[in-house]
């Protein structure tokens, strides 16, 4: 074994032992708020992390097997405001566990099986607020070191082994002290003696729910005020709880909550009597919750609570709520989750705020008399209402708020009519009828908010919100509107600053619509299918802050039109549309880009178009893409353009260029004409006129040889043909008409041309028919008739394309074999100029 | 006897979810294991802790195919948050897919119904009691079940994937 190995083999060992035995650091814990928030919850701890930066404000250790917290376990945290030691298995505290912790106001040790809470415990906590200690084991109140803590307002030791309810004389300091949750321990007697040290203290609540309280000392809470009391599931049976109930004589509460839980105890065969303890009480708001066996008729049920202000019932199951006692002073009842057949329309004067929710049973609403009422919510009981809503369906003519959600069909019967006092209606989730017929809100010229939020409402009548004249909130999402535009229903709500359309199908706005929204600061139109951001129809809207255009196929927006853009926006999102990236959109891209700061998860809008961009982010988008398929476009028109007026000067001066090329090399330069013309007299004119011009003064000139001009004067005409005409020329045009085949002159030059021809083995006859021929006269000519039927002749056309193409043919073909040269040429153009004609 | 055996089982289990807390352990990663809620002639109901952070005890008293209305459950767990509300999202999960989805308020912030409702993180919650479920007969095969309880910051409180085997 070399010595490298040998320290390898002591080294790695060594190494990994001293990883195992490293202090936690706090890379286990969980940075939520930087140097402010850090989570370590169960993360195998075993102590308390100590590289967490000091200037942590919350700290959860939950879940960490702690075991115990020494004395000044958290001095590295002095700015500690919330520290979370749930379930850290802490069986011991010792002194000044907490010390340091000036400005700790929330201590949370539930869970923790506690044995050893030393006497110093929670010394140093000056600021603590709230203290958690459920499930710690605490069997006494009178042992727990809290005494000091002054600024305590809330302490909960529910969930504990607590016996007795002497409230140690401690509590007597602890002057802040607003909520203290017994609840869950097991506490079975209430005496005299026990709440003494509350007397001065009347913004307490307590919770005594789920005890198993047997006995409370007629007197112990006389004189006393709470501002809460909760009594749940705390008694055996009937009798037991009618004499503890008699035993809070002389108690002034603000709220008293009696009742019972489902999964716990409860009282069998529950008498009515039990409540009559509650004479003796001031109480100002009755709360009862879940009676497992609620009587069926609640007679004297409520006798001795008349008095009170408030009552709530909740989960109570009585089929009939009757027989309420006649001068009840209730100004608020609130009936939640029960089970009833009937609409309770109590008929209670002074009640100013009733609430009839959630309960399961009732079909139908009947109608209401309670002069006094402003507050009414009557949502989600799945009820019908055949009319509404008027005076005399609801004759609550003070009726601020009214809450019709969640229920069944509403038929809109009238205007509200009455009920001009409501600033507040909501319909959500209800299915409203007969909505399109009448201006139904027309009466609420003081409402404020209105929801008729998914309440299957079409609108397709523009007066729907007539009379809306104080408006503010309008929310219809989850409606529908008539060939799913919008269309110009909001003319009369001018003081509208929220409006959500989101859910409506829209596709289009009608112009105008925002005209008389001045004051708008909120528009959701998300969740629609618009397919364009239209700029210009939000150009009303100077006030617009928050817009909301989500969730919609807005593809792309008009470039020029988004100038018109409210200028006041504060945040605008955009997000769930299928952006078109491609560049005819690229001013609005580039817009896009520039309202950044305005959008909402602007990193997340996406594009859909073109295929090439799909997925991509938005942002991502440049412009200078754009300008490379741009240099393309023009360099391609350009060059298509060059190409073409290149095409059309070739065309035009084609002969020119053969000149100048000189390409066609020949050699028989010795001919001194390019064509020998045979035509009758009688075609002179067309001769002289048009042949003779075109063809010796065009480009290329060509020198023709003409009977008239060039036969040498004193020879035989035949010898003249021959020795001039066929002899001298490479080419011999025949000038086919009439008057050629009359002519016997002409047909014996046509017929030595043709033997000419014949004999020089030269293809050198180009035909030129002048005019329509008779075929009868022409079968006279058997060989020219032939020769005509099978071979290419040219066919004068006197107008001007066809003359065009005529000289061109012409050209072309008395070009073949001619020779070139410039020199020559310019010899023969001097020539030409100076023979007279 | 079998009965007896059966309970003694269940107390057991419910004990063992309860007294090791801290066995489990974020990201690691492992499947918590697989329990069995009811087994009775013809029908079988396994369980699996579907929550990273902690498994969870749960029986049903009876079992049988005709499935009794109110039926008596167990529950033991130890709470990782606190539930001020509580709400639960029941999904029946066929090849994959949710075919039918329910979900229930099982505790509310005012005047809650049940005695567990507002306790704390850290605290043990045991429940023994009857639910609020309809009877019917359920029919052969193999259901798969996925129940999530969660509060009011949606943070999952309990989760489990069942699988309801019947023959």
């Amino acid at each position: 074994m070399t010595p490298s190995q040998v320290l390898a083999g002591t080294l790695l060992p060594a190494m990994a032992f001293l990883a195992c035995v490293r202090p936690e650091s706090w890379e286990p814990c969980v940075e939520v708020v930087p140097n402010i928030t850090y989570d370590c919850m169960e993360q195998n701890l075993y102590k308390i992390p100590s590289s967490i930066p000091s200037s942590a404000k919350h700290l959860d250790l939950s879940f960490n097997p702690l075991m115990f917290l020494g004395s000044q376990s958290f001095t590295s945290f002095p700015e500690l405001e919330v520290l979370d030691l749930s379930r850290c298995e802490i069986q011991k505290i010792e002194d000044d566990a907490y010390w340091g912790l000036h400005y700790l106001s929330t201590l949370i040790l539930t869970g923790n099986p506690i044995k050893n809470l030393a006497p110093g415990a929670f010394s140093g906590l000056l600021s603590l607020q709230k203290l958690v200690a459920v499930e710690i084991n605490l069997s006494s109140l009178e042992n727990f070191p809290i005494g000091h803590l002054k600024t305590l307002k809330e302490l909960n030791v529910a969930h504990n082994l607590v016996r007795s309810f002497k409230l140690p004389e401690y509590f007597s300091h602890l002057n802040n002290l607003e909520y203290l949750d017994l609840s869950n321990n097991k506490i079975q007697n209430i005496y005299h003696k026990d709440l003494h040290v509350l007397y001065n203290n009347s913004k307490l609540s307590l919770d005594l729910s789920l005890n198993p309280i047997d006995f409370i000392q007629p007197g112990a809470f006389d004189k006393m005020r709470l501002q809460g009391l909760t009594l749940r599931s705390n008694f055996d049976n009937t009798s037991v709880m009618k004499t503890c109930i008699q035993g809070l004589a002389g108690l002034e509460v603000n709220q008293l909550v009696l009742g019972e839980f489902k999964n716990e105890r409860y009282v069998e065969e529950f008498d009515k009597s039990a409540l009559q303890g509650l004479c003796t009480l001031t109480i100002e708001e009755f709360r009862l919750s879940y009676l497992d066996d609620f009587p069926k008729n609640i007679n004297g049920l409520f006798n001795c609570l008349v008095n009170v202000s408030a009552v709530s019932l909740a989960h109570v199951y009585s089929r009939r709520l009757e027989g309420l006692p006649k001068d009840l002073k209730w100004q608020s009842l609130e009936l939640v989750k029960c089970k009833v057949n009937q609409f309770p329309a109590f008929s209670i004067p002074s009640l100013k705020r009733y609430s009839f929710t959630a309960n399961r049973g009732v079909n139908s609403f009947t109608d209401l008399t309670l002069k006094n009422l402003e507050f009414l919510d009557l949502s989600g009981n799945g009820m019908s209402f055949k009319g509404c809503c008027s005076v005399k369906d609801l004759e609550t003519p003070n009726l601020k708020y009214l809450n019709l959600s969640f229920n069944d069909v509403i038929s809109m019967s009238s205007n509200f009519m009455g009920l001009e006092l409501l600033e507040r209606l909501e319909f959500q989730h209800s299915t409203l009828k007969q909505t399109s017929q009448f201006s139904m809100f027309l009466s609420l010229s003081r409402l404020l908010y209105l929801d008729i939020s998914y309440t299957h409402t079409h609108v397709a009548f523009h007066g729907i919100f007539s009379g809306l004249f104080s408006l503010q909130v309008l929310k219809m999402p989850g409606n529908s509107f008539k060939d799913n535009t919008l269309s110009n229903i909001f003319m009369e709500v001018t003081n509208l600053t929220l409006l959500d359309i989101s859910e409506c199908q829209l596709e289009h706005v009608s112009q105008g619509v925002f005209d008389k929204l001045l004051r708008l600061r909120v528009l959701n139109m998300s969740n629609n299918h618009f397919l364009l951001l239209d700029a210009l129809s939000f150009k009303p809207l100077h006030t617009l802050q928050n817009l909301d255009c989500s969730s919609n196929r807005i593809a792309s927006s008009n470039g020029q039109d988004l100038q018109h853009f409210p200028s006041n926006l504060t945040t605008l999102n955009l997000t769930q549309n299928p952006f078109d990236c491609s560049c005819e959109h690229q001013s609005f891209l580039q817009w896009i880009k520039d309202q950044r700061h305005l959008l909402v998860e602007a990193e997340r809008l996406e594009c859909a178009m073109p295929p090439d961009m799909q997925g991509k982010m938005l942002l991502s988008f440049r412009n200078a893409t754009c300008q490379i398929p741009k240099v393309i476009i023009i360099v391609t028109v350009v060059s298509v353009l060059v190409v073409s007026v290149i095409a059309c000067l070739v065309y035009k001066f084609y002969f020119h260029l053969m000149l100048l090329a000189g390409c066609k090399k020949y050699g028989q330069g010795e001919n001194t004409y390019d064509a020998f013309v045979i035509y009758s007299s009688q075609d002179e004119d067309w001769v002289r006129n048009e042949l003779v011009k075109n063809l010796e003064e065009g480009v290329p000139p060509f020198k023709l040889c003409l009977h008239y001009r060039d036969f040498i004067p004193g020879v035989a005409i035949a010898a003249n043909i021959i020795q001039e005409g066929f002899h001298k020329s490479r080419k011999v045009i025949v000038v086919v008409s009439q008057h050629f085949i009359e002519s016997r002159w002409c047909i014996f030059e046509y017929e030595i041309a043709q033997t000419w021809q014949f004999l020089s083995s030269r293809a050198g006859i180009i035909f030129i028919v002048l005019q329509k021929l008779e075929k009868s006269l022409l079968r006279q000519q058997v060989e020219l008739y032939r020769l005509l039927s099978r071979n290419t002749y040219l066919e004068w056309e006197d107008h001007g394309l066809g003359r065009h193409i005529f000289w061109r043919r012409l050209r072309k073909a008395l070009m073949d074999g001619k020779s070139w040269n410039p020199e020559e040429q310019q010899m023969q153009k001097t020539a030409r100029k100076k023979q007279p004609l | 006897m079998q009965t007896l055996t059966m309970t003694r089982f269940l107390t057991a289990l419910l004990v063992w979810t309860l007294m090791a807390p801290g066995s489990g352990g974020r990201g690691r990663g492992t499947a918590w294991p697989t329990h069995t809620a009811c087994r009775n002639e013809g029908l079988e109901v396994l369980y699996q802790s579907c929550d990273p952070l902690q498994d969870f005890g749960f029986s049903v008293d009876q079992c049988s195919k005709q499935l009794k209305p109110n039926l008596r459950i167990r529950l033991g767990i130890i709470l990782r948050e606190d539930i001020r509300e509580l709400y639960l999202d029941i999904s029946l999960i066929s090849k994959g897919t949710s075919v039918l989805h329910y979900s229930y308020p099982i505790c509310e912030a005012d005047l809650p119904k049940f005695s567990f409702c507002g306790k704390k993180k850290g605290e043990q919650v045991y429940y023994a009691g009857p639910v609020n479920n309809p009877g019917f007969e359920i029919f052969k095969g193999e259901y798969q079940i996925l129940l999530e309880l969660y509060n009011e910051k949606r943070a999952t409180v309990a989760c489990a994937n069942a699988t309801v085997i019947c023959s």
